[in-house]
């Protein structure tokens, strides 16, 4: 028997130093509702909203190495779990985020189970395929309102800082869940998966197991935030819901922040949408093309992330010399 | 019968333009491993000259098909031998991203540029349409299936019969095998790219005939350049070809869809798009390469 190597420590979630300075951040962040400004509020409840999406992109993509595009369909199955409870008279946070969370999970599930059978590119079109499908069926679908949208009745009156500490919570939750699956037997199966899936398979993990409850989860995660986001908003339509950005955004601060970290998808969303949070308020009109300019950047000098920087040794000359492997 | 008739007619000529968008996107994505998302915003690009020239000169979109083509060729490999190229071994996600980038940032400049107001190009033929069997034909859309019809057997011919094609496809079968044998990988990378922003544009220029522009108009078809090109095949012309017509026959017929389950009313007009994407989904789990794909190492 061939003695197996201790894993680096930090190999799967990331440096435990930079996990800690992020706890630290997140304890921050516990302090900004006490600006008494509902900007910002709104602000840091998108930037923890994001980072919830990220993470639950993140086990998929970043541990499992099944790169999906539709992740963005959980954070609306979520937003509309809140948007039908409404309806139903039930206005409770807790009630929302659980309905989302059992729904995601049953519904990723049953999405997983034959996608996930699917590799690479072929995966990604499916999950996007899912939520464009999805787009368009809540448009159709007249108890959720169809393409005119839903309302959602809003609590109390000091609501912009309640529905940010749910936020909170709910990311917090992502972050900490992540940093022990990731340490845990069920983290190292979704990274042997991503390494070899074939050699997993011959050490005794079932793939589509595995695949399905990294997919399951992280479907959760989104959905948790999507609930909390449909109530905070007060208003639902297939727009809001299944947007753009809220697609491309969790993995663009998923590959800054470090893909298959416990830290990397927080301190992305820090980053990112803190820099275009910031650019849209000075520059009303060219915001986006600093954002633009700010991702070209980006893949150009940190195509593996910022995590990559922490654990870099070598200095410049190292830095430049990885670089120079992706090039043709 | 004559609705079924005008159903796949109709699905025809959608589907013709629909395997033109996808052509460019299928290619660099099957050659080089790029999810191309700036091709949306290529299309973009090449609606807006077409638009361009047509009101400062008046030449008709068909004519500024190959003038948007050379156009997008120069940008697309401009593109890829400056910027991409540099990251093109990388992951992916690295050029999904990058690409993401480069679509945000052109499209921002044709807001600049174009302002956001929806344009349309107007021609003699515009609205025209013709019968025949009792199907109604608009001339614009025949003319665009034509001519993309005709762009897509020139590439065919040209990937199969000219050096630089061949070397294409042999950089798209094994990298290192090419390089040995002497092809250019960065040129060919440079070419492949800037053939499909190239197409793209052109794809863009007959679309005027019968889309509103506004700079966002690539979006959608870019989405379903992504599903034609994967139903079809990845990489290879017939695929995309197959793939389009499958397509705009499968969201043609949609429309014909109309039922009522427990009270809620569905009608087919609205689930166009979807009733595509579950037939791609069908296909995916049936045949994971495609309908006309290979088997791939």
């Amino acid at each position: 028997m061939v003695a197996v190597p201790k894993p680096r420590r930090g190999a799967i979630t990331g440096k435990r130093w930079v996990f800690l300075v992020s706890l630290g951040l997140m304890a921050g962040l516990l302090f900004v509702p006490a600006g008494h400004s509902d900007y910002l509020n709104l602000t840091f409840r998108n930037i923890l909203m994001y980072a919830a999406m990220s993470y639950g992109w993140n086990l998929i993509g970043g541990y499992t190495g099944y790169i999906s595009f539709g992740n963005v369909a959980f954070f609306g199955i979520g937003a509309y779990c809140s948007a039908v409870l409404s309806k139903a008279g039930v206005d409770n946070l807790f009630a929302d985020v659980g309905l989302a969370l059992i729904v995601n999970a049953l519904f990723a599930v049953a999405v997983g189970l034959p996608i996930l059978r699917l590799r690479g590119h072929y995966f990604g079109i499916a999950t996007l395929g899912v939520a464009l499908g999805l787009t368009d069926l809540a448009s159709n679908l007249d108890f959720l309102g169809g393409s005119g949208g839903a309302s959602i009745k809003q609590i109390g009156e000091a609501h912009f800082t309640t529905y940010y500490y749910a936020m909170w919570a709910v990311t917090l939750a992502c972050m900490i869940a992540t940093f022990f699956i990731a340490r845990s037997k069920l983290g190292y199966a979704f990274v042997a998966i991503r390494e070899n899936e074939e050699a997993a398979q011959v050490l005794g993990i079932s793939p589509t197991r595995y695949k399905v409850t990294a997919w399951a989860i992280g479907a959760m995660m989104g959905g948790a935030a999507g609930a909390v986001f449909g109530a905070a908003n007060g208003f639902i339509d297939p727009p809001t819901a299944f947007a753009v950005d809220n697609n491309v955004f969790p993995i663009a601060m998923a590959i800054l922040g470090g893909m298959g970290t416990a830290s990397g998808p927080f301190i992305g969303a820090l980053l990112l949408s803190g820099a275009n949070e910031l650019l849209q308020q000075h520059f009303l009109k060219l915001h986006a093309l600093f954002f633009g300019g700010i991702i070209v950047l980006m893949i150009l000098f940190l195509p593996r992330g910022l995590m990559y920087l922490v654990g870099l040794r070598g200095g410049m000359r190292r830095w430049l010399s990885d670089l120079a492997v992706f090039r043709v | 019968m004559q609705l079924v008739l005008q159903n796949l007619v109709n699905g025809i000529l959608s589907g013709g333009i629909l395997a033109l968008v996808a052509l460019g996107f299928s290619l660099v994505y099957g050659i080089m491993n790029i999810i191309n998302l700036a091709h949306g915003a290529f299309l973009m690009l090449g609606a807006y000259i077409t638009w361009q020239l047509w009101s400062t000169f008046g030449l008709d979109p068909i004519l500024a098909v190959p003038i948007a083509f050379v156009v997008l060729f120069a940008f697309g490999y401009g593109i890829q031998r400056g910027v991409i190229n540099r990251v093109v071994r990388a992951p992916v996600l690295a050029t999904f991203l990058l690409t993401f980038a480069l679509s945000l940032l052109i499209e921002t400049t044709a807001l600049f540029v174009w302002t956001g107001d929806t344009r349309g190009v107007q021609t003699a033929y515009t609205g025209a349409n013709f019968t025949l069997l009792g199907v109604t034909v608009p001339w614009a859309k025949l003319l665009t299936l034509v001519v993309a019809l005709a762009i897509t057997g020139i590439l065919y011919l040209w990937l199969h019969r000219s050096r630089l094609g061949r070397a294409i496809r042999a950089t798209s079968m094994d990298v290192g095998a090419a390089q040995m044998v002497g092809v250019r990988v960065a040129h060919v990378y440079g070419i492949t790219y800037a053939l499909g922003a190239g197409l793209a544009a052109a794809a863009g220029a007959l679309l005027t005939l019968s889309y509103p522009l506004t700079p966002t108009m690539g979006d959608p078809f870019l989405i379903k350049g992504f599903v034609v090109c994967v139903l079809g095949g990845l990489g290879s012309v017939e695929g995309a070809l197959v793939g389009g017509l499958v397509y705009g026959i499968v969201s043609s017929f949609a429309t014909q869809f109309d039922v009522t389950i427990a009270g809620q009313h569905l009608s087919g007009t609205g689930l166009q798009d979807v009733l595509a994407l579950v037939v791609l989904l069908v296909v995916l789990i049936v045949r994971p390469t495609g309908l006309v794909g290979r088997a791939t190492a």
